[in-house]
């Protein structure tokens, strides 16, 4: 809690630096759940006017996880450990160009995380056409502080990441728009999970990964709003690839539906489907790295596929009779059902969250 | 990906090509909410945090995933 006091502490300083501007703080609640491993998320996100041409965006979040996966600790009991992250973004509009720049730190018991990012934008066309470039980095500290085995005993290891993204979004018409986003993430050194066990020939082993993996997506969005019926439809699709072997398609179609003013419901459906890892195999004949170089049984580069139901509903002040700020208020709540066809099994999530603006 | 690469942006092209250009004052419908950001900062981010630890793939997005043990 002393992490979100400070981070609030931060906000209003930040929020004092003009003498009147706008602002909103959303307080979310997540709870996911599949069966073994169930986590809750509390979060905070403020965006605040910083001057006539600024914005400051920050948040902070604890993840509680409580998990019964036999390789999370070495004796196959559950565990349970809490992260914490805060971040912290500023970007700044200069005509028809805006630049941003964000960092985040992310910290538990075995792994320490940082990354920082920028961003440029450029309008044309009268703001018809956005293009943007950002490029990040970060670095990762992992240990196996949470259970030390006999497969990996005192691990003190370091990732560095890269990412490059470069995004179109096009106005097609007065009630329709498209992007697509193309991301480059470059991952470069410890890659293993420091508790996974892989079953070989010659007994349980620890896992091997290679040392890097190159990732590439590219996905692509189209909105559009039909005046008639309130309605707006998203359609996203995004296809995916890296260095290991794994390709993945993630087609998404949403839909949300306005019914009165403050009042929208809206519905949802993801479907995922992945091949495995070149390397990847259920069991392995020898732990031999002449023979067997990598060995993962990691569910996530296994050959899968998934989908998600997703339903929300959301309501403004307003339709309580509330006006001005309070009128604005924003309440919402999304209920998820996730089918993952692996060894996590399914999931369920749910949010609740509260939107407040605010004038200072 | 080059092939793919091509393809979006042929597909892009197109499209871009065909929009005619929308004056500020006719894009009441483009700045609902449901047209610019239906989901917040907040519940992206736990999105794409929880499939990039459930899932093989990520990215797409324009922001970094990862920072976390879940590898």
């Amino acid at each position: 809690m002393r992490g979100l006091a400070v981070a609030i502490a931060v906000l209003a300083i930040a929020s004092g630096a003009t003498a009147r501007a706008d602002g909103e703080i959303t307080l979310r609640g997540v709870y996911y759940k599949e069966h073994a491993t169930r986590v809750e998320q509390p979060m905070v996100d403020g965006t605040f006017d910083a001057g006539d041409n600024a914005t400051v965006d920050a948040h902070v979040l604890v993840d509680a996880i409580t998990s019964a996966s036999a390789g999370a600790t070495a004796d196959g009991s559950a565990f349970s450990e809490r992260r914490w992250e805060a971040g912290l973004g500023y970007t700044r509009n200069l005509g028809a160009w805006r630049a941003g720049a964000a960092g985040r730190i992310s910290t538990e018991s075995d792994y320490d995380s940082w990354f920082a990012s920028g961003r440029i934008a450029r309008d044309l066309a009268d703001k018809n056409t956005t293009i943007a470039l950002g490029f990040g980095a970060g670095r990762d500290h992992i240990t196996n502080a949470g259970a030390k085995g006999p497969f990996a005993p005192d691990i003190s290891e370091h990732l560095v990441a890269l990412m490059g993204t470069a995004s179109l979004t096009q106005i097609l018409s007065t009630n329709a728009l498209a992007s697509v986003t193309y991301d480059l993430g470059i991952l470069d050194g410890y890659l293993e999970n420091p508790y996974r066990t892989v079953i070989t020939a010659d007994g349980l082993v620890g896992e091997r990964v290679p040392q890097r993996r190159t990732r590439n997506a590219v996905a692509a969005l189209v909105r559009n709003y039909f005046p008639s019926t309130e309605t707006t439809l998203i359609a996203s699709y995004r296809y995916y690839r890296d260095g290991w072997g794994v390709h993945a398609h993630t087609p998404e179609v949403r839909v949300v539906q306005q019914a009165g003013d403050g009042l929208a419901f809206g519905a949802g459906f993801r479907y995922y489907r992945q091949t495995r890892a070149s390397f990847w195999k259920p069991t392995y004949p020898s732990s031999d790295p002449a023979m067997e170089p990598f060995l993962t049984d990691d569910p996530k580069l296994s050959a899968f596929t998934g989908a998600t139901m997703t339903m929300r509903f959301e309501v403004e002040g307003s339709v309580f009779g509330f006006s001005g700020l309070l009128g604005a208020m924003r309440g919402e709540a999304i209920v998820e059902y996730a089918v993952q066809h692996n060894r996590f099994g399914n999931a369920g999530v749910g949010h609740v969250a509260l939107t407040v603006p605010f004038e200072y | 990906m080059s092939r793919t690469l091509r393809v979006v942006g042929a597909v892009l092209l197109l499209a871009a090509s065909a929009c005619a250009v929308v004056r500020p004052h006719q894009r009441e419908h483009l700045a609902r909410r449901s047209m610019t950001q239906d989901r917040d900062a907040g519940e992206s981010r736990f999105r794409q945090h929880s499939a990039g630890a459930r899932e093989g793939a990520d990215g797409g997005t324009g922001e970094p995933g990862g920072g976390c043990g879940c590898n």
